[in-house]
Protein backbone atom coordinates (compact mmCIF):
# COMPACT_ATOMS: atom_id res chain seq x y z
CA UNK A 1 0.00 0.00 0.00
CA UNK A 2 1.76 3.08 -1.15
CA UNK A 3 0.50 6.51 -0.28
CA UNK A 4 -0.16 8.99 -3.04
CA UNK A 5 -0.67 6.40 -5.73
CA UNK A 6 -4.39 6.23 -6.26
CA UNK A 7 -6.47 3.88 -8.39
CA UNK A 8 -4.37 0.76 -8.16
CA UNK A 9 -5.76 -2.60 -7.19
CA UNK A 10 -3.94 -4.43 -4.48
CA UNK A 11 -3.12 -7.95 -5.65
CA UNK A 12 -1.06 -9.39 -2.76
CA UNK A 13 -2.80 -11.30 0.00
CA UNK A 14 -2.73 -9.44 3.28
CA UNK A 15 -0.93 -11.83 5.62
CA UNK A 16 -0.90 -9.57 8.67
CA UNK A 17 -4.04 -11.03 10.33
CA UNK A 18 -2.65 -14.50 9.69
CA UNK A 19 0.62 -13.59 11.40
CA UNK A 20 -1.26 -12.11 14.35
CA UNK A 21 -3.36 -15.22 14.81
CA UNK A 22 -0.31 -17.47 14.59
CA UNK A 23 1.54 -15.37 17.17
CA UNK A 24 -1.40 -15.51 19.54
CA UNK A 25 -1.61 -19.30 19.13
CA UNK A 26 2.11 -19.52 19.84
CA UNK A 27 1.62 -17.53 23.04
CA UNK A 28 -1.26 -19.77 24.12
CA UNK A 29 0.80 -22.91 23.63
CA UNK A 30 3.77 -21.42 25.42
CA UNK A 31 1.59 -20.62 28.40
CA UNK A 32 0.16 -24.13 28.43
CA UNK A 33 3.46 -25.98 27.98
CA UNK A 34 4.82 -25.58 31.54
CA UNK A 35 1.50 -26.80 32.95
CA UNK A 36 1.69 -29.96 30.92
CA UNK A 37 5.23 -30.77 32.01
CA UNK A 38 5.16 -34.22 33.51
CA UNK A 39 7.63 -33.52 36.26
CA UNK A 40 6.88 -33.81 39.95
CA UNK A 41 4.63 -31.41 41.76
CA UNK A 42 6.67 -29.34 44.18
CA UNK A 43 5.70 -26.67 46.69
CA UNK A 44 8.74 -24.44 46.66
CA UNK A 45 9.67 -22.77 49.94
CA UNK A 46 8.75 -19.10 50.23
CA UNK A 47 11.49 -16.77 51.37
CA UNK A 48 11.99 -13.03 51.44
CA UNK A 49 14.89 -12.43 49.04
CA UNK A 50 16.10 -15.39 46.96
CA UNK A 51 18.98 -14.62 44.59
CA UNK A 52 19.14 -15.26 40.86
CA UNK A 53 20.46 -18.70 40.03
CA UNK A 54 21.67 -18.12 36.49
CA UNK A 55 20.01 -19.37 33.33
CA UNK A 56 19.40 -22.78 31.89
CA UNK A 57 22.82 -23.31 30.32
CA UNK A 58 24.85 -25.73 32.39
CA UNK A 59 22.08 -26.16 34.89
CA UNK A 60 21.09 -29.58 36.19
CA UNK A 61 17.72 -29.56 37.86
CA UNK A 62 17.40 -31.97 40.77
CA UNK A 63 13.95 -32.19 42.32
CA UNK A 64 13.16 -33.58 45.74
CA UNK A 65 9.45 -34.24 46.06
CA UNK A 66 7.43 -34.37 49.24
CA UNK A 67 8.20 -38.04 49.86
CA UNK A 68 11.93 -37.56 49.32
CA UNK A 69 11.89 -39.02 45.80
CA UNK A 70 14.69 -37.84 43.51
CA UNK A 71 14.21 -36.47 40.01
CA UNK A 72 16.82 -35.25 37.55
CA UNK A 73 15.52 -32.92 34.85
CA UNK A 74 11.98 -34.20 35.49
CA UNK A 75 12.89 -37.90 35.22
CA UNK A 76 12.46 -40.06 38.34
CA UNK A 77 15.74 -41.59 39.51
CA UNK A 78 16.34 -44.38 42.03
CA UNK A 79 18.57 -43.31 44.91
CA UNK A 80 21.27 -45.90 44.13
CA UNK A 81 21.63 -44.70 40.52
CA UNK A 82 21.60 -41.04 41.48
CA UNK A 83 25.34 -40.34 41.24
CA UNK A 84 25.74 -41.97 37.83
CA UNK A 85 22.60 -40.31 36.48
CA UNK A 86 23.84 -36.96 37.69
CA UNK A 87 27.19 -37.34 35.95
CA UNK A 88 25.38 -38.48 32.80
CA UNK A 89 23.14 -35.40 32.96
CA UNK A 90 26.19 -33.17 33.34
CA UNK A 91 27.71 -34.77 30.23
CA UNK A 92 30.13 -32.35 28.69
CA UNK A 93 28.49 -29.19 29.92
CA UNK A 94 31.31 -26.73 30.46
CA UNK A 95 30.34 -25.45 33.89
CA UNK A 96 27.59 -27.62 35.36
CA UNK A 97 25.67 -26.24 38.28
CA UNK A 98 23.27 -28.37 40.26
CA UNK A 99 20.15 -26.74 41.63
CA UNK A 100 17.73 -28.44 44.01
CA UNK A 101 14.02 -27.81 43.91
CA UNK A 102 13.04 -29.15 47.29
CA UNK A 103 9.52 -29.37 48.62
CA UNK A 104 8.79 -26.99 51.50
CA UNK A 105 7.43 -29.84 53.63
CA UNK A 106 10.70 -31.78 53.62
CA UNK A 107 13.00 -31.95 56.59
CA UNK A 108 16.38 -30.28 56.26
CA UNK A 109 18.03 -33.66 56.94
CA UNK A 110 16.57 -35.08 53.69
CA UNK A 111 17.82 -32.12 51.69
CA UNK A 112 21.23 -32.40 53.30
CA UNK A 113 21.44 -36.07 52.28
CA UNK A 114 20.70 -35.11 48.68
CA UNK A 115 23.33 -32.37 48.86
CA UNK A 116 25.84 -34.88 50.19
CA UNK A 117 25.00 -37.26 47.32
CA UNK A 118 25.53 -34.44 44.81
CA UNK A 119 28.84 -33.60 46.46
CA UNK A 120 29.89 -37.26 46.31
CA UNK A 121 29.09 -37.31 42.59
CA UNK A 122 31.75 -34.64 42.13
CA UNK A 123 29.80 -31.37 42.04
CA UNK A 124 30.82 -28.53 44.31
CA UNK A 125 28.05 -26.44 45.72
CA UNK A 126 24.35 -26.42 44.91
CA UNK A 127 21.61 -23.86 44.59
CA UNK A 128 18.58 -24.31 46.80
CA UNK A 129 15.60 -22.99 44.86
CA UNK A 130 12.98 -20.92 46.58
CA UNK A 131 10.38 -18.46 45.45
CA UNK A 132 9.95 -14.96 46.68
CA UNK A 133 7.17 -14.49 49.21
CA UNK A 134 4.14 -13.09 47.42
CA UNK A 135 5.39 -13.90 43.91
CA UNK A 136 2.74 -15.95 42.17
CA UNK A 137 4.95 -18.36 40.29
CA UNK A 138 8.29 -16.60 40.45
CA UNK A 139 10.35 -19.69 41.14
CA UNK A 140 8.66 -22.01 38.72
CA UNK B 1 -5.97 -0.02 6.03
CA UNK B 2 -8.67 0.47 3.48
CA UNK B 3 -12.05 -0.36 4.89
CA UNK B 4 -14.09 -0.61 1.76
CA UNK B 5 -12.10 -2.89 -0.49
CA UNK B 6 -9.57 -2.24 -3.19
CA UNK B 7 -12.00 -0.52 -5.55
CA UNK B 8 -11.91 2.90 -3.93
CA UNK B 9 -8.18 3.43 -4.07
CA UNK B 10 -8.49 7.11 -4.75
CA UNK B 11 -8.59 8.19 -1.10
CA UNK B 12 -5.41 8.94 0.77
CA UNK B 13 -4.84 6.85 3.87
CA UNK B 14 -4.36 9.13 6.82
CA UNK B 15 -4.34 6.71 9.78
CA UNK B 16 -1.12 5.45 11.29
CA UNK B 17 -0.55 1.78 10.54
CA UNK B 18 -0.22 0.16 13.97
CA UNK B 19 0.11 -3.42 12.73
CA UNK B 20 3.95 -3.53 12.76
CA UNK B 21 3.88 -2.01 16.23
CA UNK B 22 1.52 -4.73 17.44
CA UNK B 23 3.69 -7.42 15.89
CA UNK B 24 6.81 -6.13 17.58
CA UNK B 25 5.05 -5.90 20.95
CA UNK B 26 3.75 -9.47 20.62
CA UNK B 27 7.21 -10.76 19.81
CA UNK B 28 8.65 -8.92 22.83
CA UNK B 29 5.92 -10.48 24.96
CA UNK B 30 6.90 -13.92 23.69
CA UNK B 31 10.57 -13.30 24.42
CA UNK B 32 9.86 -12.28 28.00
CA UNK B 33 7.51 -15.20 28.52
CA UNK B 34 10.23 -17.61 27.40
CA UNK B 35 12.92 -16.05 29.56
CA UNK B 36 11.05 -15.62 32.84
CA UNK B 37 10.41 -19.31 33.70
CA UNK B 38 14.07 -20.10 33.02
CA UNK B 39 15.19 -17.79 35.80
CA UNK B 40 15.19 -19.72 39.03
CA UNK B 41 15.86 -18.01 42.32
CA UNK B 42 17.40 -19.47 45.41
CA UNK B 43 20.45 -19.71 47.65
CA UNK B 44 23.91 -21.08 46.99
CA UNK B 45 25.02 -23.58 49.58
CA UNK B 46 27.84 -26.04 50.07
CA UNK B 47 28.37 -29.14 52.12
CA UNK B 48 31.24 -28.66 54.53
CA UNK B 49 34.16 -30.88 53.56
CA UNK B 50 35.10 -33.56 56.02
CA UNK B 51 38.58 -33.52 57.50
CA UNK B 52 39.75 -36.44 55.33
CA UNK B 53 39.37 -34.36 52.16
CA UNK B 54 42.19 -32.02 53.05
CA UNK B 55 42.96 -29.17 55.38
CA UNK B 56 39.96 -27.23 56.66
CA UNK B 57 39.32 -23.93 54.94
CA UNK B 58 39.30 -22.04 58.21
CA UNK B 59 40.76 -22.64 61.62
CA UNK B 60 38.53 -23.39 64.58
CA UNK B 61 38.92 -19.88 66.03
CA UNK B 62 37.74 -17.97 62.97
CA UNK B 63 34.88 -20.17 61.84
CA UNK B 64 31.41 -19.03 62.74
CA UNK B 65 28.82 -21.71 63.40
CA UNK B 66 25.10 -21.10 63.36
CA UNK B 67 23.35 -23.87 65.27
CA UNK B 68 19.66 -24.55 64.92
CA UNK B 69 18.27 -26.85 67.57
CA UNK B 70 14.90 -28.52 67.60
CA UNK B 71 14.17 -27.42 71.18
CA UNK B 72 15.31 -23.77 70.99
CA UNK B 73 13.62 -23.30 67.63
CA UNK B 74 10.82 -25.85 67.21
CA UNK B 75 10.05 -25.45 63.51
CA UNK B 76 9.25 -29.02 62.54
CA UNK B 77 6.37 -28.05 60.23
CA UNK B 78 6.36 -25.46 57.45
CA UNK B 79 5.90 -22.05 59.10
CA UNK B 80 2.47 -20.53 58.71
CA UNK B 81 2.45 -17.22 56.87
CA UNK B 82 5.61 -15.21 56.22
CA UNK B 83 8.66 -15.03 58.42
CA UNK B 84 9.51 -17.19 61.39
CA UNK B 85 7.97 -17.73 64.82
CA UNK B 86 9.23 -15.05 67.22
CA UNK B 87 9.97 -17.66 69.88
CA UNK B 88 12.67 -19.21 67.71
CA UNK B 89 16.15 -18.79 69.18
CA UNK B 90 19.33 -19.74 67.37
CA UNK B 91 22.93 -20.08 68.49
CA UNK B 92 25.44 -17.98 66.56
CA UNK B 93 29.13 -18.44 67.44
CA UNK B 94 28.15 -19.87 70.82
CA UNK B 95 25.74 -17.06 71.73
CA UNK B 96 22.03 -17.66 71.85
CA UNK B 97 20.11 -14.88 70.11
CA UNK B 98 16.56 -14.32 68.91
CA UNK B 99 16.14 -15.17 65.24
CA UNK B 100 15.04 -11.61 64.51
CA UNK B 101 18.52 -10.32 65.43
CA UNK B 102 20.29 -12.83 63.21
CA UNK B 103 20.76 -10.63 60.16
CA UNK B 104 22.30 -7.78 62.15
CA UNK B 105 24.60 -10.08 64.16
CA UNK B 106 25.87 -11.92 61.07
CA UNK B 107 26.52 -8.60 59.35
CA UNK B 108 28.43 -7.38 62.41
CA UNK B 109 30.67 -10.45 62.45
CA UNK B 110 31.18 -10.85 58.70
CA UNK B 111 31.46 -7.27 57.41
CA UNK B 112 35.08 -6.68 58.53
CA UNK B 113 36.21 -9.89 56.86
CA UNK B 114 37.48 -10.23 53.28
CA UNK B 115 34.92 -11.73 50.91
CA UNK B 116 36.51 -15.18 50.82
CA UNK B 117 36.47 -15.33 54.62
CA UNK B 118 32.74 -14.78 54.87
CA UNK B 119 31.74 -18.35 55.58
CA UNK B 120 28.89 -19.34 57.84
CA UNK B 121 28.68 -22.95 58.97
CA UNK B 122 25.12 -24.04 59.43
CA UNK B 123 24.52 -26.92 61.82
CA UNK B 124 20.81 -27.62 61.72
CA UNK B 125 18.96 -30.38 63.49
CA UNK B 126 17.98 -32.78 60.68
CA UNK B 127 14.37 -32.86 61.85
CA UNK B 128 13.84 -29.15 61.22
CA UNK B 129 11.64 -28.06 58.33
CA UNK B 130 13.39 -27.19 55.08
CA UNK B 131 11.38 -24.06 54.36
CA UNK B 132 12.04 -22.65 57.84
CA UNK B 133 15.78 -23.32 57.52
CA UNK B 134 15.84 -21.57 54.14
CA UNK B 135 14.18 -18.55 55.74
CA UNK B 136 16.91 -18.52 58.38
CA UNK B 137 19.51 -18.71 55.58
CA UNK B 138 17.74 -15.80 53.94
CA UNK B 139 17.96 -13.77 57.17
CA UNK B 140 21.64 -14.59 57.59
CA UNK B 141 22.39 -13.53 54.01
CA UNK B 142 20.30 -10.36 54.23
CA UNK B 143 22.88 -8.29 56.10
CA UNK B 144 26.06 -9.06 54.19
CA UNK B 145 27.05 -9.66 50.57
CA UNK B 146 28.78 -12.79 49.29
CA UNK B 147 28.17 -14.91 52.36
CA UNK B 148 28.99 -18.58 51.77
CA UNK B 149 26.80 -21.10 53.55
CA UNK B 150 28.35 -24.44 54.46
CA UNK B 151 25.98 -27.13 55.66
CA UNK B 152 27.50 -29.20 58.41
CA UNK B 153 26.26 -31.74 60.92
CA UNK B 154 25.05 -30.98 64.40
CA UNK B 155 27.77 -32.97 66.16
Amino acid sequence: MRLGEPARLQAAINITPLVDVVLVLLIIFMVMAPEMRKGPDVNLPNTAKPREQGDERGRILVTLDQTGGLWIDDQPIAAEEFGDALRAAAGDKPDPKVVIRGDARLRIGDVRLAMAAIEDAGFRGVGLIAKRTGAEAGGE
Amino acid sequence: MQMNGGASGSELQSEINITPLVDVVLVLLIIFMVVVPLLLKGYDANIARTSTDGPPAQSAETQVVLSLGATACPILQPPIGDGLPAACRVSLAGQEIAVADLGARVAEIMSPRPVDGRVLFLAADPRLNYEAVLRIVDLAKSGVDDLTIEFTTTD
